[in-house]
């Protein structure tokens, strides 16, 4: 790392020498630079180019070689590894890491609001706050969760023997603590951590904050870099890697979801690229995409950023209704309802998701003949989205509900995310987010689509495919209080914000007018609790692990591949590719596989009457 | 119980569910999202050419678009050059391969080179109007992607003369051939924006 | 399904949205009202909520019956019936959520219609953001700026709203309207405030790291009232220094941050401009010159447990007498007390 420190700093000094510029030294370049250059020099120290660079420079190519691939003791969880299985159980714990880190930041922040008037911290520090607050929940623990879960789960749902791409799939995840600690190490820049939000609007961003933003900056590259070739990885394992038999319209709705999120994923993402270059190159270049004092255009940076960031809020939901409908359909023994009408929302949701963005922009000043159509498409996507709600509710109708932790997350999400939708509808009906725009209408919003939605899911994922994961049960009854702690206080905290909104306190500010002050102190504390509950969860994974229950190949008597191998399931997942034969949620149907194993046929061969 | 054994060390070989090489794949998908990387830049630029009512470029800047135009050419015949080293392996014509790489490089080198020369005598900086912001980032974001071609040029280049590609393995050769295929059509568009527009 | 299921449904449904219901009504959601623009707004507000509450009861109803008749024996390891789907009802719930939200689409459309006209006679007053106070310009007064926005009561107003570093935004919550500022270009909005009152006008888009102070007021007076206004602070401008400079105090917004007896101004985020002598001290430096300093380049002494870059840098373009006079105001009335 230090070598690339050097490199960095060298390659600077001789570029501005070169130009002629003063002084030869300067912070805000070196920063910049460093940052690649740093990360680039920890990747290539824990060796995740290896193979590439022998490659490159010729060396014959050994034979397939796995000694990096599983892990045999927690120590190779630690170590760049091959093995999916290993990558999705680093992605989750890092990514709950990070969720601990940004709801921690969350509990300050909510501290300092208990009271109007500055109570603990000092306005830019509290902008800091609650901008990496967001930006760690949506970069480093949302999006890269449902990445984790997905990379653990895809491939045996496909009955494939690991990723496409092994080793990109290991690079992709070592990106993540970079990105993340680039984030927090913000608070150590001089002037303080980010503090233009999460959406990072210029010209703020751009050329009138402290040089923390830069970390935001290039945390984002990194972040985003790591999306897209998990993405990418997604795509063609689920495209060129199913077993014989599993057509697109046997695939299960968790794959589904992660194929159109990853396609959401590579044509979105370099928007959001994009969009942090310009703000850094205005800075660090001293460029002028923004400034509309030398012909730039600040409302240019919106457009650019929501046209990845509103289809980013779908990545950070599509992944969240697959697990749903595999949770829903196992726990109520019944298929899905609609199967390929679900399916195919996923794809209408895609499609229109690239044609809203401008609804984050109702009140910036652009034309109205933008504003009335972006509203019309907007709502739309209540459409797609309503035929996945009733479809999830026609599914448990008449089933046999087993009301185990990650059905009652689900069930929970269904709730929850209606109201997180609804009130999307509000701020989708332009005369009414005029009003409320940017308030704590909108943070309630956020609030209900992503903890209500996007959390409860991955909760339930983590707490569905825990046994698989681990081969232990978790503890029932400490996940039903987990989900009961969450369930209340997540309403109580985040409920009354709707309120607030629409009386007129705007959001990102740390001084408010006294008369919420009542309201937010009960928000504030009806928040600790929300905080207490994720020790009950932390407390329950963690034992778990360790002391919990034996749990069996198969404990929620699944259909899908997955629960057909052992748990944890072996090093290369299969011993024998299966045969799928027939949909994925025959629950109810007598006689209906979903797959077999060539040693079973064999057995059944055997078994049956020979002619 | 032999053969198990050694299916215990290595995976069970997975099934191919489609025609398409996933590496093949992998870098089309690759190339979609490069497309779109371009796409946010292209955005910038028509956002600050609309909002400049002035003619366009301003009056001030001027353009050197038959050296340019002239370097166009250059990328473009890489193109077919690297083509011919690709057929040619399958083909199993070692030589032409290699000579066709060699080519590619030495011209993708000179397109380089030349637009490295453009930006010293061009006469503006980044920092001068958005004219010239916009100007360098889609020039500049093209020529790291030619710096990134050329690299994996050289790496195919290399193993070429090592001897590793027959007609049966020539994904090395092919993977880095579509990537430059790409940089060249990319800079056909970006030449025409910014150049001729 | 039977019948006695299908009651039992509409009931769960009915409580829930009586409930909601009940609370949309009884607990009062949207702040008072004081602009023709909020009656459209309001309307498709209830106009949405009704909706929502309706589909809000229904998939709770749902929820909460399943719970209570679909729940699975402690060891009943049976399976639901295998229902696969069933056309008619994916078409029905297509298709009324098409037409509910089209029904919203429309109804919101027309209101903005209405909203964004800007009627022939109106008043027209440019409002500039910048880094972190609102300063607006009368135009049809002779250029007449303040620092709080004054609006005769019942007639249209435009707002031509623009910035001067980054983006603000410009919100009063019971006009219901908002819109950024932009630096660069000059959105327009319009107001007809029709409630006689005093109201907050607040910045909605983060633009540093004085964000949530950047508020002033907007007071809408009698018509009357306005006029005399107008004619006051004219007269005031040119009459003798101290008078101007109190007048200059209120217009640029000083008393939005400052606590100042003389100017009864009492806001705490900014030092206490009563005690500018012991300040001045404190600083090292003759009063006057002291606060002429802090008025032109507020950055040049920061006083403790305050932050640079909060006050604006913009009062450096006052004209000459209006500065003069300000200085004079603040020198005379903290020596006063
Ligand atoms: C998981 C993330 C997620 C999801 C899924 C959504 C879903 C939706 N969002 Fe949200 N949104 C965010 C995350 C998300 N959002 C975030 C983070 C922001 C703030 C960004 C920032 O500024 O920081 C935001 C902001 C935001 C705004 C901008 C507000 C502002 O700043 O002024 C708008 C405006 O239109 C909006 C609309 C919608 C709509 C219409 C949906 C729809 O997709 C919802 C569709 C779902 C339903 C409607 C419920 C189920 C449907 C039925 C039961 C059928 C029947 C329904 C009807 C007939 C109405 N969202
Ligand atoms: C997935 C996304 C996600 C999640 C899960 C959360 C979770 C939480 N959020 Fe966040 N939030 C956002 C995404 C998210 N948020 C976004 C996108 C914004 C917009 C930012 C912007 O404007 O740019 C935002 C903004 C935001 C604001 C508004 C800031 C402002 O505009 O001024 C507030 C204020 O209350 C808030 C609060 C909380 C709280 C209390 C939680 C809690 O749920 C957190 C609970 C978790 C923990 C507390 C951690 C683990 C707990 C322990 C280890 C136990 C011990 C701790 C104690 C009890 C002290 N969030
Ligand atoms: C957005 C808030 C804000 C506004 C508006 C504002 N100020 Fe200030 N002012 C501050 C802050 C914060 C300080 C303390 C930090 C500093 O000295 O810059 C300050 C400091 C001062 C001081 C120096 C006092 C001391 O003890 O250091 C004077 C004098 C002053 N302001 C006068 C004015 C006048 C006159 C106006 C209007 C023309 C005005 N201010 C408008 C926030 C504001
Ligand atoms: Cu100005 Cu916020
Ligand atoms: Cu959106």
């Amino acid at each position: 790392m230090p070598l690339f420190f050097g490199i960095g700093a060298g390659l600077m000094v001789l570029v501005r020498f070169a130009e002629g510029w003063h002084p030869v030294w300067k912070g805000v370049t070196l920063t910049t630079i460093e940052l690649v250059m740093v990360p680039l020099g920890f990747l290539s120290g824990i060796g995740g180019f290896d193979y590439w660079l022998g490659y490159a420079i010729g060396q014959p190519t050994k034979p397939e070689d796995h000694s990096g691939h599983g892990a045999k003791s927690w120590r190779d969880y630690f170590r760049v590894n091959t093995d999916h299985k290993v990558i999705g159980v680093q992605y989750l714990v890092t990514t709950i890491f990070f969720f601990v880190a940004a709801g921690l930041l969350a509990m300050i922040l909510r501290a300092e609001l208990a009271r109007p008037g500055m109570q603990f911290v000092d306005n830019q520090t509290f902008n800091g706050l609650f901008s990496v607050h967001a930006s760690l929940m949506i970069f480093l623990f949302v999006i890269p969760a449902f990445a984790g879960l997905g990379n653990y789960v895809i491939p045996l749902m496909l009955g494939a023997p690991d990723m496409a791409f092994p080793r990109l799939n290991a690079l992709s995840f070592w990106l993540l603590p970079i990105a993340g600690i680039m984030m927090l190490a913000s608070f150590l820049a001089p002037g303080g951590a980010f503090a233009s939000g999460w959406t990072a609007y210029a010209p703020l961003a751009s050329t009138h904050q402290p040089m923390g933003t830069i970390f935001f900056q290039m945390a984002v590259q990194w972040a985003g870099a790591s999306s897209i070739m998990t993405a990418l990885n997604f795509l063609v394992t689920i495209i060129t890697m199913r077993a014989p038999g599993m057509t697109f319209w046997r695939m299960p709705l968790l794959v589904w979801a992660n194929f159109t999120t990853s396609l959401l994923v590579v044509l979105a993402t370099p928007f959001i690229a994009g969009s942090q270059f310009f703000n850094m190159f205005d800075r660090v270049l001293h460029t002028h995409f923004f400034d509309a004092g030398a012909g730039g255009y600040p409302l240019g940076y919106q457009h650019i950023f929501w046209f990845y960031s509103h289809p980013a809020v779908y990545i950070m939901m599509l992944p969240g209704f697959g697990i749903v409908s595999e949770v829903l359909a196992v726990m109520a023994r019944k298929p899905v309802f609609g199967y390929r009408l679900m399916a195919l929302s996923l794809m209408a949701i895609l499609v229109l998701g690239f044609s809203v963005w401008a609804h984050h922009m109702f009140v910036a000043g652009v034309a109205s003949w933008l504003r009335v159509p972006m509203m019309v498409t907007s709502m739309i996507i209540a459409v797609p989205t309503g035929i996945k709600v009733f479809s999830w509710l026609a599914t448990i109708w008449e089933g046999k509900l087993n009301f185990s932790t990650p059905m009652l997350f689900a069930l929970g999400f269904l709730s929850m995310f209606v109201i997180g939708g609804l009130s999307g509808i509000y701020l989708a009906a332009v005369p009414i987010d005029i009003h409320v725009s940017d308030t704590y209408f909108v943070v309630a919003h956020i609030h209900y689509v992503l903890f209500g939605g996007s959390l409860f899911t991955i909760f339930a994922g983590i707490y569905f495919w825990f046994p698989k994961m681990t081969g232990r049960m978790y503890n029932e009854r400490l996940g039903k209080l987990h989900f009961w702690l969450t369930f209340i206080g997540f309403n109580l905290t985040f409920f009354p914000m709707h309120w607030l909104g629409i009386q007129g306190m705007p959001r990102r500010v740390s001084d408010y007018a006294p008369k919420f002050a009542n309201l937010n102190m009960f928000i504030s504390i009806a928040s600790f609790g929300l905080g207490i509950s994720t020790v009950v969860f932390l407390y329950n994974m963690i034992t778990s692990w360790a002391r919990g229950p034996l749990a069996g190949a198969n404990p929620w008597r699944s259909l899908t591949l997955e629960w057909q191998v052992s748990s944890p399931p072996p090093i290369f997942n299969f011993d024998e590719i299966p045969q799928v034969v027939g949909n994925p949620y025959e629950y109810g149907v007598p006689g209906a596989r979903h797959a077999v194993f060539a040693h079973e046929r064999a057995a059944e061969l055997e078994a049956a009457p020979t002619r | 119980m032999e053969a198990h054994a050694t299916h215990a060390h290595g995976p069970p070989l997975a099934h191919q569910s489609s025609r398409v090489d996933s590496r093949v794949l992998g870098m089309f998908l690759f190339i979609a999202s490069e497309i779109m990387l371009f796409g946010s830049f292209f955005t910038a630029y028509f956002f600050i050419r609309v909002v400049n009512h002035e003619p366009w470029p301003p009056s001030q800047f001027h353009l050197p678009i038959y050296v340019a135009g002239v370097n166009t050419i250059i990328l473009v015949t890489s193109s077919a050059t690297v083509h011919w080293a690709l057929q040619s392996i399958k083909r199993g014509h070692r030589a032409g391969l290699q000579a066709g790489l060699v080519l590619t490089f030495l011209m993708g080198l000179t397109f380089l080179l030349t637009q490295i020369m453009e930006y010293s005598r061009v006469g503006f900086a980044p920092r001068d109007q958005s004219f010239g912001t916009i100007f360098y980032c889609l020039t500049g974001l093209h020529g790291a992607h030619v710096f990134v071609g050329l690299t994996l040029l050289l790496f195919a280049t290399i193993r070429a003369f090592r001897g590793h590609f027959s007609p049966e393995h020539h994904h090395g050769v092919e993977i880095p051939g579509i990537y430059w295929h790409f940089v060249d059509v990319m800079w056909i568009v970006v030449y025409a924006t910014v150049y001729l527009l | 399904m039977r019948r006695g299921s299908v009651v039992q449904l509409v009931l769960i449904g009915a409580l829930i949205g009586g409930a909601v219901t009940a609370a949309a009504l009884l607990i009062p959601w949207l702040p008072p009202s004081a602009s023709k623009e909020r009656g459209g707004i309001d309307f498709v507000f209830w106009f949405t909520t009704g909706i929502c509450i309706t589909i809000f009861a229904l998939v709770s109803a749902v929820i909460i019956y399943s719970i209570m008749h679909f729940r699975a024996g402690p060891d009943d390891d049976s399976d639901g019936l295998p229902i696969h789907g069933h056309t008619g009802l994916e078409i029905v719930w297509t298709a009324v959520p098409v037409v509910l939200v089209t029904a919203i689409s429309v109804a919101s459309a027309a209101v903005l219609h209405r909203n964004d006209h800007v009627p022939k006679r109106h008043l027209t007053v440019e409002v500039m953001g910048q880094q972190f106070a609102w300063s607006f310009k009368y135009d049809d007064e002779g250029g007449l700026s303040t620092g709080m926005l004054r609006l005769p009561v019942n007639e249209a107003v435009l707002l031509k709203i623009t910035a001067l570093d980054v983006i603000h935004s410009f919100w009063v919550p019971e006009f219901g309207q908002k819109l950024d500022a932009l630096p660069g270009s000059v959105n327009n909005l319009v107001i007809t405030p029709n409630k006689i009152g005093r109201y907050p006008v607040i910045c909605t888009e983060l633009c540093g790291l004085g964000h949530a102070l950047m508020r002033t007021s907007a007071i809408v007076m009698s018509k009357g009232g306005y006029e005399a206004w107008v004619r006051a602070q004219r007269r005031a401008l040119n009459g003798p220094k101290t008078g101007a400079g109190k007048a200059v105090f209120a217009n640029q917004g000083c008393n939005s941050c400052h606590t100042l007896k003389a100017a009864a101004a009492t806001a705490k985020v900014g030092p206490d401009l009563d005690k500018l002598p012991a300040e001045a001290k404190r600083a090292g430096k003759p009063l006057e010159q002291f606060v002429r300093e802090s008025i032109i380049d507020p950055n040049a002494y920061i006083e403790p447990g305050y932050h640079p870059n909060v006050m604006p840098e913009v009062y450096k373009q006052l004209p000459k007498d209006q500065l003069d006079g300000l200085v004079q105001f603040l020198v005379q009335s903290s020596k006063g007390s």
